[in-house]
């Protein structure tokens, strides 16, 4: 780009619009959308484990009972450490190239969202075994889409918005919209997937097992989609250059 | 065309325009400063394609202005120059695009009008 080709003096319109493409140019030099993403994958996928081992079962005559302890233990010290990561990639890239960075907004949402879980965790878990929500009734679809907002997965949706609205990212935006509507929507994050027979593996029996193995087809689709989308951002980033 | 679409006249949009603003390159220079936050001189002369000298001149006369703050040092053994948007700046650059807009809503209604 050249001072030639970029300000035309006397064109307001021409001035206008190359204001708005250097401002453009300078945005996009700052975007790191595909760390962003590929970190929260990553975490998305080492959470798995976690959320197996440290579930709490216990079956009666009347059913199962569970408590995802592995969520408390993982997701709050994680979100946290994800988005300091995060952060600090983003200066680092943005310094490398001779510019300040505006992730900052960001990360403090991620990391307000780390605390909004934990609160909402741990009042869930100390007031509802004694009160269950609707006198332990059918729950309403609006409910089931709050516990859902709350949950990790869907407070990563939230922050996103935010790097998208930062950024003025419309790709990340379309992208958030759509996983919102995946996690909030269709995929039973905090209830677990009723699965048919043949997709549990014959060396996962007993209800103990088989109810561990219900959460997590939800979150492998998560991390894929995040993955998936942090590399067609990396690959979009690349083509641009 | 009325007394005040006259260039000069006291309600003409063009009569606000700040000369030191309203420069092609120092309007460049504002555009990225405040877009970046945060920007080191190197990212200036290459992006808005001027030689190092011509760069400092501008610099300086934005900076005489108030709009910018100049920031010099260190990273390792490599000099940096870092330029910030100052309060003023932030102002002028807004101040100017409203007046770019303003013209070029004077520019169209005046074209629709014959």
């Amino acid at each position: 780009m050249t001072t030639g080709s970029m300000f035309a003096e006397d064109d307001p319109r021409r001035l206008l619009s190359d204001v708005r493409a250097v401002a453009g140019r300078v945005r996009r030099d700052q975007r790191l959308t595909y760390v962003a993403l590929l970190v929260l994958a990553a975490v998305t996928f080492v959470a798995i484990p976690f959320d197996w081992l440290f579930m709490r079962v216990h079956c009666d005559g009347s059913g199962c009972a569970f408590a995802r302890r592995g969520m408390l233990y993982y997701w709050p010290p994680t979100l946290l450490l994800a988005y300091a990561a995060i952060a600090v990639s983003y200066v680092r890239a943005a310094r490398a190239r001779g510019l300040g960075a505006r992730v900052l907004p960001y990360a403090i949402t991620g990391a307000a969202t780390a605390v909004v879980f934990t609160a909402a965790y741990a009042a869930a878990a100390a007031y509802f075994p004694a009160h269950p929500p609707f006198g332990g009734g059918p729950i309403p679809f609006w409910w089931i889409v709050l516990d859902r907002l709350i949950a990790p997965w869907g407070l990563i949706g939230l922050a996103l918005l935010v790097l998208a609205r930062l950024e003025r990212n419309v790709a990340l935006l379309l992208f958030t919209l759509g996983y919102l509507v995946l996690v909030l929507l269709v995929l039973p994050t905090t209830d677990g997937m009723h699965l048919p027979d043949w997709a549990v593996p014959s060396f996962l029996s007993g209800t103990d097992i088989q109810l561990r193995w219900s959460m997590t087809p939800s979150q492998l689709i998560i991390g894929v989609v995040l993955l998936a989308a942090g590399i067609a951002f990396a690959k979009a980033r690349r083509s641009q250059r | 065309m009325t007394a005040t679409d006259t260039p000069g006249s006291p309600d003409h949009p063009a009569t606000g325009l700040d000369e030191v603003v309203h420069q092609r390159v120092r309007l460049g220079i504002l555009a990225i400063t405040h877009e970046a936050r945060r920007v080191e001189f190197g990212y200036l002369r290459t992006h808005l394609d001027l030689t190092a000298g011509n760069l400092s001149k501008h610099l300086s006369v934005l900076e005489t202005a108030g709009l910018v703050d100049i920031e010099k040092g260190y990273e390792g053994k490599r000099a940096r120059t870092w330029i910030t948007l100052t309060t003023a700046g932030k102002a002028a650059l807004a101040e100017e695009i409203g007046h770019l807009k303003t013209l070029i809503a004077r520019v169209e209604t005046t074209t629709a009008d014959g």
